[in-house]
């Protein structure tokens, strides 16, 4: 899912500095899950928020709301009241989110209470590690299950190359990330698909990836 | 514990002011010691600069 | 590899297919605008090896380009090898710059992936790797054989037309395969293959039996790396904080007992300076001149591995020890015996 982290609270103080009224605004579907935006997490950096700039001498109203979903008009429409009677809306959804509560109520400036990081999966409670790079030319059945583009720091598509020791990548300096290519070998190992291995693969077609521009999907099934 | 200390220090405030005991009803003797400790060691950081603010503001609408 | 057609003729290709023990060297750039230190380098190796590597923003760190680097030592009469790497360029970039090295004279390249921008001096750039090491040899092989750009356009015209090189790390994971993957850059395109410093023998050796066992060898001049170990300190640092390389602790161990009988750095620490200055000058010579040891036993014990067709010697900083190490190995154009009238032009 789509997860993010909290920007620092300097930062966010530095945003607000201006306002005299702020909304924090969450939202109930991905970071909630990853417990960065949600009701929660709204009702804690708010009361942050009060104690921070009533020490700084500078104290703000902060008011809290949390939508279901943040990139959909109709869940917005619920914060309205709320939107219309602030300064400044903190939003704390992921890009998307911001962005969409920007264009809904232009007359206000919605800026963003997080970092939206990655397409990633929670390996464990509290750790996500990202595995998508929404390249838009999914590759995934000829590397045993195992994306390259995302989780191998050159995003080879005929790894590995010789930096991959013991099953590590040398890239990162903790030295715990695994090679993903070594992963990829040892898959197709199991899977008798070695042969994929020495196949020679042709340089990526990146166009349907960020490089070609912002992405449109349409479904004209689905238009009303 | 941790986490809500940490977010007290981003906020500017001691993170020693907030702390967490498990006890059972039974143990009023050391119910009495940990009173007595968080008292001491609140008189030892002083104040609550919020609170002091508080107080401020409503002193001055109060006119005094 | 017998026809006596050259693919594209450059020095190194004439030497490697006379059959030749050949010895390659490397060049690192300036950080700076200055070709003046170039030329001071090139001059340490001029004649003494086929060809010169220039490597191409080693470790992400920002130096002169490779390929303007090259044009230098073509103006000084040495053959130059050129290094593309996948991590700044993008294949546009690359294509361009290629058509333009071979204008300018350079023909021999090698096609590498690229250290991680976070190794370097700029790591919140953005890296590109558009292409890996593998299509890249694949592309440049259907530039110069196919006369065709990536897109599959036809060139009109010159094609550039390179002898291509790759690199091999024989003590990279998964070992079993290291070989298989040496194979998939051969079938890329690959005419030649520079390997990773060599400090472990045995297991380069084992490397090289499973390569001879696919008959890539025959397919590809293997060049084996090596180079001189400056000081007990250099070596320490290799065997514990480069990734995919092997030090044999038996090399440590030469290098710690070389400057045994000399004064310690503790000692010298104590001594007047005039003394302290000579004690540490014994101990750089003692230790320079059992790190070049090394490198020409590793060199001797090559020379005996089937599919080794040469060496690349990497003496990055310290370009005076090539000199030495060729004249002790007895290999390259100046020290070989073989070569007794040199057919090249050097």
């Amino acid at each position: 899912m789509i997860v993010a982290q909290q920007k620092p609270l300097e930062e966010i103080k530095a945003m607000i500095a201006d306002a005299q009224k702020v909304l924090i605004l969450g939202c109930g579907t991905c970071v909630t899950v990853c417990f960065a935006g949600g009701e929660k997490e709204v009702a804690i950096l708010a009361s942050q928020l009060r104690m921070a700039t009533r020490l700084d001498g500078n104290e703000k109203e902060i008011r809290e709301f949390t939508v279901q979903r943040q990139c959909e008009y109709e869940y917005n429409e619920m914060a309205a009241d709320y939107i219309r009677d602030a300064d400044l809306i903190v939003s704390l959804a992921c890009g998307i989110g911001v962005q969409t509560v920007n264009e809904q109520f232009p007359e206000k400036l919605t800026v963003p209470g997080l970092n939206t990081s990655g397409l990633s999966q929670p390996t464990e409670q509290g750790v996500w590690v990202e595995r998508c790079q929404a390249c838009g030319d999914c590759i995934l059945a000829l590397t045993g299950g195992l994306c390259p583009i995302a989780r191998c720091a050159k995003s080879l598509l005929n790894g590995p190359c010789g930096g991959s020791q013991r099953g590590i990548c040398e890239v990162y300096a903790e030295r715990e990330t695994p090679c993903v290519w070594d992963q990829i070998y040892h898959r197709l190992k199991e899977l008798g698909q070695l042969d994929k291995m020495m196949e020679i693969r042709p340089p990526k077609n990146w166009h349907p990836s960020r490089d070609g521009g912002q992405r449109k999907i349409v479904r004209e099934d689905l238009r009303l | 514990m941790n986490y809500a200390k940490k977010l007290l220090a981003e906020v500017g405030l001691e993170p020693e002011r907030l702390e967490i005991f498990f006890l059972s009803s039974a143990e009023g003797v050391h119910f009495a010691e940990i009173a007595a400790d968080m008292t001491e060691r609140a008189r030892q950081l002083g104040p609550n600069p919020l609170k002091k603010i508080i107080r401020g503001q409503t002193m001055d609408t109060n006119g005094g | 590899m017998s026809d006596k057609e050259y693919i594209v003729g450059s020095n190194l290709e004439k030497a490697l297919k006379a059959g030749y023990f050949v010895a390659t060297g490397e060049l690192g750039p300036p950080q700076n605008a200055d070709r003046h230190e170039i030329e001071r380098k090139a001059r340490l190796l001029k004649g003494l090896v086929e060809s010169v590597n220039i490597t191409d923003n080693q470790t992400a760190v920002v130096r002169m380009s490779s390929i303007s680097v090259a044009v230098i030592l073509l103006e000084l009469g040495i053959e130059p090898n050129i290094q593309m790497t996948c991590r700044d360029r993008n294949r546009i970039a690359i294509q361009s710059d290629l058509l333009g090295a071979y204008a300018l004279g350079c023909r021999n390249l090698l096609c590498l992936t690229g250290d991680h921008q976070t190794f370097g001096n700029h790591p919140q750039s953005k890296n590109v790797h558009d292409l890996d090491s593998i299509s890249l040899l694949q592309m440049c092989r259907d530039m110069r054989d196919k006369k065709i750009f990536q897109c599959g356009e036809a060139i009109k015209g010159q094609e550039p037309r390179f002898f291509l090189g790759a690199a091999a790390n024989p003590f990279a994971d998964p070992f079993e395969f290291r070989p298989y993957r040496l194979a998939k850059k051969v079938r890329a395109g690959a005419d030649f293959i520079q390997t990773q410093l060599i400090f472990n023998v045995p297991k380069f050796a084992e490397f090289m039996r499973r390569v001879v066992d696919l008959g890539v060898h025959e397919q590809a001049y293997i060049l084996a790396g090596v180079g001189p170990i400056k000081s007990l300190g250099a070596a320490k640092y290799m065997a514990t904080k480069v990734p995919g390389m092997e030090v044999d602790p038996e090399y440590i161990e030469r290098m710690t007992n070389c400057t045994r009988g000399l004064p310690s750095p503790a000692e010298i620490k104590a001594m007047p300076p005039k003394e302290a200055a000579e004690a540490r000058r014994l101990r750089q010579e003692a230790s320079e001149a059992e790190g070049i040891k090394i490198c020409v036993e590793i060199i001797n014990e090559c020379k005996k591995i089937e599919g080794v067709a040469g060496v690349h010697i990497m003496a990055i900083e310290w370009e005076e020890a090539v000199d030495e190490i060729v004249k002790q190995a007895q290999i390259g154009p100046r020290y070989d015996p073989a070569r007794q009238q040199p057919t090249l032009a050097h």
